[in-house]
């Protein structure tokens, strides 16, 4: 049972700083997933855990014993790769039993081998070398590998990056249980937002090597911290529009493409008055063919249909594009069609355009 | 696509044949002239029937060179002994050092590493008798010239900057990941090293190692200058074939036979290691 | 008679000392004018070789290929009037954007005004306006992707082709330009085929869905007659996201019509008279069969099925229950949050009109009721 600290870790690579100021905390039994766009600092920060970079400052704590400068397999960590890095020369037993630290005798590490395939379904290829596996088995033995140490820290860079779709949805329901098997304290890894969802208690959002947000997936969903946030969640991502909003009878009000839109009561949004962005998530938007209060007019770009939604793409008198996603069941409206717009006012985020934070929020950078 | 016709592929196999005879006539005709004695060589038109004879064979190996001018003594037998001892020995040295330093040069970012790496490479295209004068004058006040230690010294610096570069890139090819993942599970560097790196590099390793042992069997001027008759390798003791009576052709030829065979059964067999793949899948490819 | 018909189309790569490769098998497809269409399939199924026989890439190793009623299938791809966004984009280096974009007008010798309007115009609808003057090297991956698209579709050409289009675009404008593009083509009829893995890009981009494995053709339909009617079982697994939940069924002969009995205490009941002559026979045949479901079609809360819960799943849009049913997982889908944890045993609920029924050969015998 050790929970891993990082405190103030910092990184540069020349002038590109790859962790800036990082602090988190996973608790053991934990699953954080650190997640942002590509060329965040995502691997960087994994690789400086499992100690292949050293942080140029700040501290790692792995059950409360600093670990910077200890070697890498002196730390206690397991790591999964994206690439899975399967010893070619080996066969996936031996790859697996590689990952015992321990010096067990034989016959105990077979059996323990065993059991780890067991439960990863891939008792049947143990006696395959890494080329005659699938990659849905590379990764499987990948994770066997990691997992079998019990580490006390686990590390996952993207595990399911590189397989097929179907195999990915798969692992996306069966990972936590499995990951939770131990107490390790779990960092993962991930480009995929629903992923993270799906597998994280917490999620860390890491955004040029600064987090910008850490909380529960549904919080992050919800009440993103800022405006980048609220873009990299959500798909298709989050409508945005430049807005002044402005309190009258007794509500925020602002001027959508020349419509007055109710954005909320008064005392959601007190000392609002400056330029802001507004964010309406697509699946928040509602169409209808009838204007009324509220309505904003706009004609139908295309329509395309994705997981099960009708996606469409609006246009604006002014030029601006919106998408709004609605269920299947309801696709009455097509192409070139013009259209009345409406969202509820609990579903309007408001960001400082200055900052990019969410209006509402105390203004600090999140620290866990 | 298909050039199945008949026409053709009578045509395909006239025109591989012609390749084929054009490329190896020389080899096919030393291997001809190693079972004729002299006379027969030398006959003009020369004939391609003959009645072999091992004679050729016969005299390397017993030593005894009978020429026109009387019996001669010569060590062939000795001087491939020479060459085996002397370029083995190198290419096992410049392994033991070669090896770690590519791994080094591949795997660390270090200060002037490429430069280092580079004044390795350079020993290449130097040309050998720039520095033999002054080799020698070194060998014979420090006790080296004529010991087998001192031409191993010399040789290893052809094989080292070969199997350096060679074996470097193979270390580049590898993921680093690989030895990460087997250092996270509580292996050290060393560990990491001996059982990752080298076998993965395994083909790479026997690729330089014969190449700079075929570059080493084949040096001349190094031994010719550092070495006294016993300790002379084949390529120096051809010499001796050169005789007061004329030049020995049939023994050259049995000679050249019999000193390209121990390399030519080497890359026989190091072929299957030379064309095994060298990731064998691990990483996604 | 479609624009573009491919009849009898057979690949077959053959290599020394290898068993050949048969990558497409007896391809027949219409295109009509104005109709945009994917190929989808996973790697290896035959539908980039499709693509680049058509493009003229690839020879035909048999069967004909006839764009707007012009054999083509032997003129060399200069001549064919297509325009082919490449999926490694094979943008000119010494070239910047624009001259990358223009440079696929010269062959029309257009005005340069008109060139400059042109370019300019769908350097807007891709949004790399701003990066007209750099040269490919200093831009990022998906906007090398935008420019090649932009390249493809600035040409006037009878017919587009597009190798994975969008699969390298940045998530964020993923969506808002796979509507802007499908608006384009739209307004000016043009007609377009494009290659992807990703079904989420090929039920927002396409009027028709051509489902290619092992060089078979499995259905060509619209996305909604895909789900609804899926031809056979790979078509129904592979389309749907998540993927439909397949279940073992054992068959019983009842009064009303058939009992499929999936567990003790999950047993669809279908009525015979709801059944074609076919199926009835097929249903009559056969001890066990496999029956399908949609994710989105199976209810959790409600119902008098009770499974243990595996996961519990909130995307922010909607809820993954994965229950255990007969030793496999059975997912449902809703839009509302579910209060399950992992173990707890829950009621879901399954009706038998949503009921897709296979026979042992994979092909469908009866669908479930449209949505």
């Amino acid at each position: 049972m050790a929970r891993l600290e990082l405190n103030s870790l910092t990184k540069a690579f020349g002038a590109v700083r790859c962790a800036d100021d990082l602090s988190l905390t996973v608790e053991p039994g934990e699953i954080v997933a650190v997640f942002g766009p590509s060329g965040s600092g995502k691997t960087v920060l994994l690789r400086m855990i499992a100690g292949m970079f050293e942080p140029d400052d700040g501290d790692i704590l792995i059950g409360g014993q600093s670990v910077v400068g200890a070697s890498p397999e002196r730390r206690g960590v397991g790591m999964a790769f994206q690439n899975f890095a399967l010893f070619p020369h080996m066969t996936a037993q031996d790859n697996i039993a590689s990952g015992l630290r321990a010096k067990e005798t034989r016959s105990d590490a077979a059996a323990r081998v065993k059991s780890i395939a067991r439960l990863l379904k891939i008792e049947h290829v143990l006696g395959h070398a890494p080329r005659e596996l699938s990659n849905g088995q590379k990764q499987r033995t990948a994770l066997a590998r990691a997992l079998i140490g019990n580490p006390e820290v686990l590390l996952l860079d993207d595990p399911l990056r590189n397989v097929d779709a179907k195999l990915r949805y798969e692992m996306r329901l069966e990972l936590p249980s499995l990951l939770r098997r131990g107490t390790a304290a779990v960092l993962y890894v991930t480009q995929d937002y629903r992923e993270a969802m799906a597998i994280a208690d917490r999620i860390a959002v890491l955004i040029n090597g600064r987090l910008e947000q850490v909380a529960r997936p549904d919080e992050i969903y919800g009440r993103p911290a800022s405006v980048a946030v609220a873009r990299l969640f959500g798909d298709p991502s989050i409508n945005l529009a430049e807005v002044a909003p402005c309190v009258e009878q007794g509500g925020v009000f602002a001027d959508i493409s020349g419509s007055r839109v109710r954005l909320g009561p008064v005392d959601r949004h007190a000392e609002d008055d400056g330029a802001c962005w507004l964010g309406v998530r697509p699946d928040d938007l509602l169409i209808s063919a009838a204007a009324g209060e509220g309505g904003i007019p706009a004609r139908i770009v295309a329509v395309t249909p994705m997981h099960e939604k009708a996606v469409m793409l609006l246009r604006f008198a002014d030029g601006m594009e919106w998408l709004a996603a609605l269920p299947s069941e309801a696709g009455i409206a097509r192409a070139d069609e013009d259209v009345f717009v409406r969202f509820a006012p609990e579903a309007a985020l408001l960001f400082d355009r200055a900052t990019g934070l969410r209006v509402g929020l105390p203004h600090r950078r999140y620290a866990a | 696509m298909d050039h199945s016709g008949l026409l053709g592929r009578i045509f395909r196999g006239v025109a591989l044949t012609l390749v084929l005879v054009f490329f190896m006539f020389p080899i096919v005709w030393i291997l001809m002239m190693s079972f004729q004695t002299n006379e027969q060589i030398l006959r003009i038109p020369p004939r391609l029937l003959f009645e072999p004879t091992l004679a050729n064979y016969e005299a390397l190996i017993s030593g005894q060179l009978r020429t026109a001018a009387g019996n001669l003594e010569i060590s062939f037998m000795r001087n491939l002994f020479n060459s085996f001892v002397l370029s083995s020995a190198a290419v096992v040295l410049a392994l033991l050092l070669g090896v770690p330093a590519a791994y080094a040069f591949a795997r660390f970012k270090f200060r002037l590493g490429e430069t280092i790496a580079f004044t390795l490479l350079s020993f290449r295209f130097a040309p050998p008798l720039l520095v033999l004068l002054p080799l020698s004058l070194y060998y014979q006040q420090l006790g080296l010239n004529d010991t087998y230690f001192g031409i191993v010294w010399v040789y290893q610096l052809i094989a080292l900057p070969l199997i350096l570069w060679i074996v470097r890139g193979y270390f580049e090819d590898i993921s680093p990941d690989i030895e990460h993942a087997y250092r996270l599970a509580g292996h050290s560097w060393r560990e990491a090293f001996t059982r990752i790196a080298v076998p993965l590099a395994g083909p790479g390793i026997a690729a330089a190692a014969l190449l700079s042992f075929i570059f080493c069997w084949n040096n001349f001027v190094f031994a010719l200058i550092l070495a006294s008759a016993d300790k002379q390798p084949v390529t120096v003791g051809a010499l001796a074939f050169v005789t007061a009576s004329g030049i020995q052709y049939g023994q050259i030829a049995a000679a050249i036979v019999l000193s390209v065979l121990p390399t030519l059964l080497l890359a026989l067999y190091a072929q299957r290691y030379l064309v095994e793949g060298l990731s064998l899948g691990a990483v996604k490819g | 008679m479609g624009m573009l018909e491919l009849r009898n189309v057979d690949k077959v790569y053959g290599s020394r000392g290898k068993p050949p490769v048969h990558a497409v098998r007896a391809l027949d497809m219409d295109v009509p004018s104005g109709e945009i269409v994917a190929l989808l399939g996973s790697s290896g199924c035959g539908k980039t070789s499709t693509l680049r026989m058509i493009a003229g890439f690839e020879e035909v190793t048999s069967g004909s290929i006839a764009l707007g009623r012009r054999q083509i299938h032997r003129l060399p791809p200069a001549q064919r009037k297509v325009a082919m966004a490449f999926e490694g984009y094979s943008l000119y280096p010494p070239l910047t954007v624009r001259e990358n974009i223009a440079f696929a007008l010269k062959a029309q010798q257009l005005p340069r005004s008109e060139v400059t309007r042109r370019v300019d115009a769908i350097a807007r609808l891709v949004e790399i306006d701003d990066i007209l003057d750099s040269y490919p090297r200093a831009i990022s991956g998906g906007q090398q992707q935008r420019v090649s698209l932009a390249r493809a579709l600035v040409r006037d050409a009878d017919l587009y082709l597009l190798d994975e289009p969008m699969g390298q675009l940045e998530p964020q404008l993923r969506a808002v330009l796979r509507g802007r593009i499908k608006g384009l083509l739209a307004e000016r009829g043009m007609t377009a085929i494009f290659v992807t893995h990703d079904q989420a890009e090929a039920s927002a981009l396409a009027d028709r869905i051509a489902v290619m494995e092992d060089g078979i053709l499995q259905q060509f339909a619209s996305e909604k007659d895909l789900k609804n009617h899926p031809a056979n079982l790979f078509v129904a697994s592979f389309i749907g996201e998540p993927p439909m939940n397949l279940l073992q069924a054992e068959v019983a002969r009842n009064d009303g019509g058939f009992g499929l009995s999936v567990g003790p205490d999950l047993v669809f009941q279908i009525r015979g008279d709801t059944l074609d002559k076919a199926a009835q026979k097929e249903l009559e045949g056969s001890a066990r069969l496999t029956v399908g479901i949609r994710p989105q079609k199976v209810a959790v809360g409600s119902g008098d099925v009770r499974l243990r819960v595996v996961s519990n799943q909130w995307l922010g849009d909607q809820s993954h229950i994965a229950g255990e049913c007969a030793g496999k997982l059975l997912i449902a889908v809703t839009p509302q949050r579910i209060a399950a944890r992992p173990d707890d045993v829950v009621p879901f609920a399954m009706e038998s009109r949503h009921l897709h029924i296979f026979a042992g050969d994979g092909t469908c015998i009866h669908h479930a009721e449209a949505a």
